[in-house]
């Protein structure tokens, strides 16, 4: 099993006035973040990023999310930037850039490009279309979600593989002159994760592309049908995936006994999903985002928002762990037996959480929770991407 | 007299294309708005006793299927000018509503030969930054209602509050249908004030005087942008007065046309 680091950066000292608040995104406004506050949060994040290459994790995780305060960072370009700089070892996986978001996908070829030559060929590159609310805050149709998101995908990795210059003329984008500097020190490319959200389409897809398949926030029963999905899309690709094609994101929480982590983890939890995910439901699912057959499964399948969930409900269905290093790996051992992943990417950090109560979750487990898992190496499917000898 | 309509499909590609018809007299083209389409209401029933009313439902509306190409309101007019070349319709009275007045701007500058006269109901199109549309996208169930009518009772009817499956599923597809077209730029097109003079035909623009969506600021605009035109407001109406006041809209622009319009009407039953 490999274990990643992820961080949200959130900002998490939210007004007063947030429970009449209809979002923590689109339109909770940006007054009430304080960039003074912000320069302490962000080194303090990046420090904490930095912290999981000493204790052992495989890679440390960095995404893109626009205009909220659930997650701070709008360019994980940026962050992955200085992530490069001050770590050695591990893996960068930024999961991901929002490739319809931007207009210019080259840029996102070049960016990856860089990071993956100044890191000695570190970079896992993520893509994602970008969460519904987003398509709101960057004025983006979201109609024309999916198909810029393949256009881009297909232009960048074609970037990245052909020799250029090369002409593109696409539906979103088109281009004269594609020729891309630098071209990244991974071959062919840098290793490509796909975040999603339970759609067969990109279930397909990322199976077809021997991508890595990785579950957001959704309860355990529901993950089992994602990457059921994912293993019959690789089927029909005619390959079987193997554990370490298939991560969940899952936040995580270790104390020194069950009682005294769910004291202390429950409030971080709960501002998970009750505050940083507080969205309105027609920011989140904008028109046309989805296709008529994936809305209607979703209508059917009665999910809620996240808010409407106890913490209890949140921890019995599997939205995170808490508890114990005992009570953590028996815990993930479980979900490991039920759902076939063999990627975690361990959210230790969660809403207001300190530098030193995150630490010290980093640590008990990195120490307690992680060696029980990362003996038990399989036989992967993924396709290594090779850098050049220096 | 209950005149009662006809509904015919029309095939582009792989696509069906719904198109409603009734009544008798010279042709009035009604374009629909963003959402309820597929049904003949109360106001097309008035309309019919004076005229033969076309009402097709945009692709991706209604019982229309959704076409892959049109992804934006130039593509949706050039849909419309084959469509009105099948139906065999060369001069028409144009009635459009909402975005259907949007629409029927753009068709009528498009082929400024087609419309005998022009009627815009609450349309959209234009961009008044000091008059901005609410962003009608974000809006949930109770937002919309408020949004859309003056009569709560009505709002209700028109917007359930507990919408069933099939209603939920109907309401993806246009508003999806509707983003392809208004999404960004945002229920407009920012070019339309440097044509609407290629416009001759008589205009009728009707405003619901309570209409919260679409300020009256944009109805002004209009009037002043197209040379023959004139503004009037429904009393007791929000930015629906075909579904609100359907008599008093309808014998608005019934007026406006044996007026204004070279052709006498037929007159009703």
């Amino acid at each position: 099993m490999k274990f990643y680091m992820f961080h949200l950066m959130p900002y998490p000292h939210l007004s007063e006035d947030f429970e009449e608040r209809e979002s923590a995104w689109v339109t909770y406004p940006n007054s009430n973040y304080d960039p003074t506050v912000g320069t302490y949060l962000y080194n303090r994040y990046l420090d904490e990023l930095e912290y999981a290459e000493p204790l052992g994790f495989d890679g440390i995780c960095v995404n893109e999310h626009h205009q909220n305060a659930y997650g701070t960072m709008p360019s994980p370009n940026l962050m992955a930037a200085t992530l490069c700089r001050n770590t050695e070892r591990v893996d960068i996986a930024i999961v991901g850039n929002g490739l319809p978001l931007r207009d210019h996908p080259l840029r996102v070829a070049e960016e990856v490009a860089m990071l993956d030559v100044i890191s000695g060929g570190r970079i896992i590159s993520g893509f994602v279309r970008g969460i519904g609310d987003e398509y709101f805050s960057m004025s983006l149709n979201p109609t024309h979600s999916r198909e810029r998101f393949n256009e881009a995908h297909d232009l960048i990795v074609k970037a990245w593989t052909t020799p250029g210059p090369f002409r593109w003329s696409g539906k979103h984008y088109r281009h004269n002159y594609v020729n891309v500097w630098p071209r990244p020190l991974q071959q062919p490319h840098p290793h490509v994760w796909i975040p999603a959200f339970g759609s067969t389409e990109t279930m397909t897809w990322a199976a077809a592309h021997h991508y890595t398949y990785l579950s957001v926030f959704a309860p355990s029963k529901l993950l089992k049908k994602w990457f059921d999905g994912f293993r019959a899309g690789a089927n029909e690709a005619g390959y079987e995936a193997s554990k370490d094609q298939i991560g969940i994101l899952l936040p995580i929480f270790v104390g020194e006994s069950d009682r005294s982590a769910h004291a202390e983890g429950r409030e971080h939890v709960l501002w998970l999903y009750h505050k940083g995910l507080k969205h309105k439901f027609e920011h989140l699912f904008p028109p046309g985002y989805m296709t008529e057959e994936s809305w209607g499964r979703f209508l059917r399948s009665g999910l809620g928002s996240y808010t409407a969930l106890s913490y209890e409900e949140l921890i019995s269905q599997g939205y995170a762990v808490v508890g114990s290093a005992e009570s953590v790996r028996e815990r993930l051992e479980e979900l490991a037996d039920e759902l076939g992943f063999g990627l975690v990417n361990a959210l230790l950090h969660m809403g207001a959480m300190s530098h030193e109560v995150t630490k010290q979750n980093m640590e008990i487990f990195a120490a307690e929770v992680m060696p029980y898992f990362q003996a038990d190496d399989e036989p992967s499917s993924l396709e290594k991407p090779q850098t050049a000898a220096p | 007299m209950s005149t009662g309509y006809a509904s015919r499909h029309f095939e582009f590609g792989k696509a069906r294309v719904h198109v409603m018809s009734g009544g008798e007299g010279e042709p009035m083209l009604f374009l629909h708005p963003a959402a309820g389409a597929g049904y003949w209401m109360p106001f097309h029933e008035m309309l019919a006793e004076s005229f033969t009313v076309i009402s097709p439902d945009h692709p991706g509306f209604g019982d229309s299927d959704a076409l892959e190409w049109i992804d934006g309101m130039d593509d949706l007019v050039y849909f419309y000018l084959d469509l009105l070349e099948r139906l065999d319709i060369e001069r028409t009275h144009l009635l459009g509503a909402s975005l259907g007045g949007w629409l029927a701007v753009e068709l009528a500058l498009h082929q400024p030969s087609l419309a005998r006269s022009l009627v815009l109901v609450d349309p959209i199109g234009l961009d008044i930054p000091e008059h901005p549309i609410e962003d009608i996208f974000a809006m949930n169930p109770d937002e919309l209602r408020a949004a859309l009518f003056h009569d709560p009772d009505v709002a209700r009817r028109f917007i359930p509050e507990e919408p069933d499956f099939e209603a939920l599923m109907r309401a993806f597809k246009e508003k999806s249908a509707f983003a392809r077209l208004a999404w960004n730029p945002f229920c407009c097109n920012p070019k339309l004030p440097l044509r609407t003079h290629r416009i001759a035909a008589p205009t009728l623009i009707l405003w619901g005087r309570h209409d919260r969506l679409v300020p009256p600021a944009h109805g002004e605009r209009y009037r002043d942008l197209i040379a023959n035109s004139r503004l009037e407001f429904i009393e007791d109406s929000g930015h629906a007065p075909l579904l609100e006041q359907p008599r008093l809209t309808v014998d608005a622009i019934g007026k406006f046309v044996s007026e204004t319009a070279s052709g006498t009407p037929a007159t009703g039953g």
